[in-house]
């Protein structure tokens, strides 16, 4: 396990301001956060390369706060590899581990770069350095492997076979992880605990699908990419019991815990309906695009949320498409596949009906 | 604001050129005319000429044990003002600039006053049968006053081109601090170490103005070709002061070859 408790470290001008989270044993952490928000300086601070001014550092139950970089038991893996130039490719991945040591011929052959063992690293391109790092930390087999970006230079099928190993090897082999990423869809693939960073603090940490699906503030909620963060008023169903929304099966665990009731937010002229522990007045609504269907025809649906709306903006990217409904003047995005967008032969100008769950709103 | 016309653009030009033109021949006339003249009397001079070839071999150790001196203590020095940002760092950066700003006979007999024979130092060191003052020790002491702060400033931008990251990386790979200067510092900084080391030697070699206040005797070539200019004129001076310059060349000719070299202080 590795435990932060109040870090505080300085880089120049920059700021890392009481930082603490948790990663459990064996499990996998992903930072999250814009560009200068810290997630660099944060892995170096935990692995003993940039002074801390505060705080502490404990893998499993050794605080490691004081120790040496070479004596915590971290890797640590650059965006950029920073592999020693002057070295050939093998003799970079065997550096910390003497020659041919049996993890790093395993951890070669499973990235798919013991082909290039004998290479001069100036004949890599980008990716294959980032492997070549990526091998070199592994060989190791460290306890604790920190993670900046290692897959961006990547393509994306060698992209997806370096995570599917390094998820596979961290299974196998048990090590906890810490990686930095500008890429939900890698968090969300990766991940077991999400932090999330931002101007040197920690927003929001849980598990990834807990922080993208509940967002604590609107900030964080479009910042993770949530298409719809509505301003309006929560009002509390007093006289009307949580169970208006056990039709919409199934419910997640916890949605009708004590405390928890049926809530009207009012944004602009619709009402939302949802649950909660909200307290009443002002909020943000947050809504995922990918929580809302879109019908030709009014949903014989459970969903507690029916509209009626217009599409203002239609737009398909890969398989993806994007429905932008005028719903008395308060916009909702909708994401659906492009073949469901073909089928129901959905074009700009048209009235359409969309829906969504009770469950499917999060107020912040 | 008027944008200026392509006739004053070239008249800019034009002046421009021509005033890096003439500067480009003031500085590289006097050494051609002198190798011209000089070049083949002054290689047959080493010839037969004892005094300039024991001179030059003198100058070459001096030079090369000044240069030694220079690589042990400047080093550490360098490396330690690469990597701390303090003021105590950025005053100690000052200071080794300040041989470098004083007129060179000045420094002489700024060192006469610590290494003479009636200063504690020099006094002490004479005791111990190390006299400085008239001796090849002397020559190196002058030597190393002007031409180590060259090769700590050289050696310190050396460093600093090394991303401190490659060395954070060998430390989380089991590497002590000293393991990774060896294994990685060292060998990324290594081709800025060798031309700062050459341009010191360089420097060594060429300098006068200190060496003549603390050991006119034995003499170094510099020393002596201000001798025989002073004695004979200009005439017998001009092999000597040839062999000098083509010693100059040496250290010339290899910063290019380093300078061509692929660089291997970027990161990769």
């Amino acid at each position: 396990m590795i435990s932060i408790r109040n870090l505080t470290a300085r880089v120049g001008e920059f700021h890392l301001r009481n930082v603490s989270f948790d990663v459990p044993e064996g499990r996998y952490g992903v930072v999250i956060g814009p560009a200068g928000s810290g997630k660099t300086t944060l892995l170096e601070a935990i692995a003993g390369l940039t002074p801390i001014l505060a705080g502490q550092v404990s893998l499993g139950k050794k605080d490691v706060t004081r120790y040496a970089p070479e004596d915590r038991g971290i890797g640590i893996v650059y965006q950029h590899g920073y592999l020693f130039p002057h070295l050939s490719v093998r003799e970079n991945i065997d550096y910390g581990t003497g020659n041919g040591a049996p993890a790093a011929q395993e951890v070669s052959e499973r990235l798919g770069i013991a082909a290039l063992a004998d290479r001069d690293v100036h004949s890599l391109s980008g990716g294959e350095r980032q492997l070549v790092a990526l091998a070199r930390s592994l060989a190791r087999r460290p306890p604790l492997l920190l993670l900046d970006e290692p897959f961006s230079a990547l393509d994306p099928k060698r992209r997806t076979h370096a995570r599917r190993e390094v998820r596979a090897l961290h299974r196998e082999w048990g090590f906890t992880a810490l990686q930095v990423t500008h890429d939900f869809t890698e968090a969300g693939l990766l991940g077991d605990v999400a932090i999330l960073l931002d101007a040197g603090r920690v927003l929001q940490q849980g598990p990834p699908d807990e922080v993208f699906r509940r967002p604590a503030t609107p900030y964080i909620a479009e910042f993770l990419g949530a298409e719809n963060v509505l301003a309006g008023t929560v009002r509390v169903l007093a006289d009307t019991g949580p169970d208006f929304v056990a039709v919409e099966e199934p419910l997640p665990a916890g949605a009708l815990a004590p405390g928890y009731h049926a809530l009207e937010f009012l944004s602009g002229p619709i009402s939302i309906y949802t649950v909660g522990n909200a307290e009443p007045g002002s909020a943000y609504a947050v809504i995922r695009a990918e929580e809302i269907a879109v019908a030709r025809t009014e949903p014989a649906t459970s969903a507690r949320n029916v509209f009626r709306g217009r599409i203002v903006e239609l737009s398909t990217l890969g398989a993806l498409g994007r429905v932008t409904l005028d719903i008395q003047g308060v916009q909702l995005v909708a994401s659906l596949t492009a073949r469901s967008v073909q089928e129901l032969a959905l074009a700009e100008g048209e009235d359409v009906w969309a829906s969504f769950k009770a469950m499917a709103v999060h107020l912040c | 604001m008027r944008a200026s016309s392509p006739s004053s653009h070239r008249v800019i030009s034009v002046v421009a050129g021509l005033g890096s033109s003439l500067l480009l021949l003031f500085l590289v006339a006097p050494i051609a005319e002198l190798v011209t003249r000089g070049a083949t009397s002054g290689i047959r001079a080493v010839g037969r000429d004892t005094e300039l070839r024991a001179a030059l071999i003198l100058t070459a150790l001096t030079a090369t044990g000044a240069t030694l001196i220079g690589i042990l203590a400047g080093t550490p020095l360098a490396y330690f003002l690469a990597r701390t940002r303090s003021r105590a760092a950025a005053a100690v950066g000052a200071v080794l600039d300040l041989p470098l700003l004083i007129p060179h006979p000045v420094a002489g007999i700024a060192l006469l006053l610590v290494l003479g024979r009636e200063s504690a130092v020099g006094g002490s060191l004479l005791k111990a049968g190390l006299g400085v003052v008239g001796t090849p020790l002397g020559i190196v002491a002058a030597m190393l006053f002007v031409s180590a702060p060259l090769y700590v400033s050289g050696a310190r931008e050396a460093f600093a081109r090394v991303d401190r990251r490659y060395e954070g990386v060998a430390r989380t790979l089991g590497d002590r601090p000293l393991r990774v200067m060896r294994r990685v510092t060292l060998p990324l900084a290594l081709r800025g170490l060798v031309a700062s080391a050459v341009v010191m030697w360089a420097r060594a070699v060429s300098e006068f103005g200190a060496i003549v206040i603390l050991t006119y005797n034995p003499k170094t070539v510099s020393v002596l070709s201000y001798d025989r200019f002073t004695t004979f004129g200009l005439s017998e001076t001009i092999p000597v002061a040839a062999a000098l310059v083509l010693i100059a060349l040496i250290p010339l000719v290899l910063l290019r070859v380093l300078r061509y070299e692929r660089r291997m202080d970027q990161p990769w």
